[in-house]
């Protein structure tokens, strides 16, 4: 049970760097907590009120008091062990959410005092990170991780600095997932490694390392517009992939640049032909090895479109399909469908 | 554990190996595991390193429920992890009707909210070896806190690395290397590949005191 104690004037319930392991509740009184702000190093009185709690944090996450708990006025406490205070707030959920509340606030505020440290002292911002992370996976060949993290660089720096680059990467690590999957392969092509962005697509040097220097035409065409698209030069890219796919020669490349001619034109806006093409191609060649890809982007676009239940439509029909060719559509379309399902209740 | 059955529509499944977030990644989402095992890691240096293996009920990722701060480490699933997402919007509903996870969430922001200051209090530290053994008093708080407060002897051991050293004190591994191999000739340390000792602890405490302003 708790128990009540009295406290004189002048007296101190805990002393700074004390144990905690109990916590109070003011019923009478005054009490002030005393400590040095960790910033300006000025001595802070904090008044407690009546009814109030204190030592809390010091008691739940066990760690020594931070403050001296001085008695200003003759007073009357509740004393509680930290299992009588968990019985307490289990009981009055609210107490927890004030308190969660207070703690976040308190929380938030230290943590930008730590950032604004750090900031001064490392260089290295969330974007950079971001980008780096996807980079050690991709040098590990942990191709999933990889494709994820560059994934979410592109989704959240779409122009960053590193955009191209992280483009690049992510069209290694997932042509390398599926040609040899995770863990497994050559050290994938990484490109320029310093700050210079290397100037092609690093695409076709992961996937096909040993046909590097026998490459046909056509494949050098092709790897030009991959390269364009990754410069974010999209009419030129898609004139270059239409030219490709239509001038049928070659049985490897026309299919990959039909593929292509799809997506460039999803990046081009063109929601209403990027329907119109890919459906013909589920048709015509339903045995697409990007065939995911293709249904992906068919969501994607009727998304964009509005046509949301079109778009869910997709998704689950990507779900419902052997993932082993391309984890990462799966994860897009399960992370897409939720977006679309989450905003409905929300 | 709490009934969580009305919040199974945050329920989300990940199949093993997969990322739940990445380290920097912005985030506004925090985790229930629910089951599964989820693994916490960081990139430092050139190697990623297990921070913590999370089992259910942990909580992960609450950092986000506050801001959209980046994400300071990656979460991984182990094997098939089954987590809860939950967000700023749903969080308030599921703590009203489940005291006991809001009460290990207030327990976490505690733990949070002191290693927080403590960094702060060790990055203001300008004696860079001042900083440096202040990790180390920051490493026997908690410890002793875990219950090795009946230990007579002055001498303290820590599993920690050059790198989680190097992190907490803001410093490069090269710098931190420098200061421990000079308390290391002063006797006052010993390194081991998979630890640290500190001679005397209290040596730490009076040596940091001496350097800490305005205390």
């Amino acid at each position: 049970m708790p128990k009540v104690a009295t406290f004189r004037a002048n007296s101190v319930i805990y002393f700074q760097g004390d144990a905690s392991d109990r916590i109070f509740i003011l019923q009478s009184g005054q009490v002030s907590l005393n400590y040095s702000d960790i910033e300006t190093g000025k001595e802070v009185h904090d008044l407690i009120q009546t009814g109030e709690f204190f030592g809390v944090k010091s008691s739940l996450g066990k760690y020594p008091r931070e403050d001296n708990a001085l008695v200003l006025q003759d007073a009357q406490v509740l004393v509680l062990t930290v299992p009588e205070f968990e019985q307490l707030a289990m009981s009055n959920t609210r107490i927890i959410l004030k308190m969660l509340k207070v703690f976040s606030n308190q929380l938030r505020r230290i943590h930008k005092q730590v950032e604004n440290l750090l900031e001064k002292q490392e260089a290295a911002s969330a974007e950079v990170g971001l980008f780096s992370t996807g980079e050690y996976y991709l040098r590990n060949r942990m191709y999933s991780q990889a494709t994820y993290v560059l994934g979410r660089y592109l989704t959240y720096y779409p122009a960053g600095k590193l955009a191209d680059r992280a483009g690049k990467l992510l069209e290694v690590a997932e042509s390398a997932f599926m040609k040899y999957g995770d863990g497994k392969g050559p050290a994938p092509a990484m490109g320029g490694g310093g700050a210079a962005p290397p100037a092609r697509a690093t695409k076709q040097e992961a996937a096909k390392p040993a046909q590097g220097q026998t490459l046909s035409d056509t494949a050098k065409e092709y790897y030009n517009a991959v390269s364009l698209f990754s410069q974010e030069k999209f009419q030129d890219a898609f004139k270059e992939f239409k030219r490709i796919a239509e001038s049928g020669e070659d049985p490897e490349y026309v299919p990959k640049a039909a593929f292509d001619m799809g997506r460039t034109l999803f990046m081009l806006g063109q929601y209403d032909i990027v329907i119109r093409h890919y459906t013909q191609m589920v048709q015509s060649m339903p045995k697409h090895p990007d065939l995911l890809d293709i249904l992906f982007f068919l969501g994607q676009s009727y998304e964009k479109k509005g046509d949301t239940e079109r778009a869910k439509g997709f998704y689950k029909k990507i779900l419902s399909m052997e993932p082993d060719e391309d984890a990462a559509t799966h994860m897009k379309s399960r992370r897409a469908l939720k977006k679309l399902e989450g905003g409905g209740n929300g | 554990m709490a009934d969580l059955s009305t919040f199974a529509r945050f329920a989300k499944i990940y199949q093993p190996g997969e990322i739940i977030f990445s380290e920097y990644e912005p985030g506004d989402a925090f985790y229930l595991i629910q089951s599964g095992s989820v693994r916490i890691t960081k990139i430092v240096g050139d190697l990623e390193k297990t921070i913590d293996i999370l089992l259910p009920p942990e909580i992960f990722g609450e950092m986000a429920i506050l801001e959209g701060a980046p994400r300071s480490a990656t979460a991984v699933s182990v094997n098939q992890v089954k987590v809860l997402e939950l967000n700023r919007a749903n969080f308030e509903v599921l703590m009203m009707g489940n005291p006991q996870i809001a009460l290990r969430l207030l327990r976490l922001f505690t733990k949070r909210i002191y290693d927080q200051r403590r960094r702060f209090m060790i990055l203001t530290l300008d004696d860079p070896q001042a900083k440096i053994a202040d990790v180390f008093l920051m490493l026997d708080e908690t410890e002793t806190a875990v219950g090795n407060e009946g230990e007579s002897s002055e001498r303290r051991e820590f599993k920690v690395t050059l790198e989680d050293v190097a992190h907490w004190a803001g410093m490069s591994v090269a710098e931190v290397q420098t200061i421990l191999g000079h308390f290391q000739n002063q006797r006052r340390i010993e390194v081991f590949p998979d630890r640290i000792a500190v001679k005397n602890i209290n040596d730490f405490i009076r040596f940091v005191n001496t350097k800490r302003k305005k205390a």
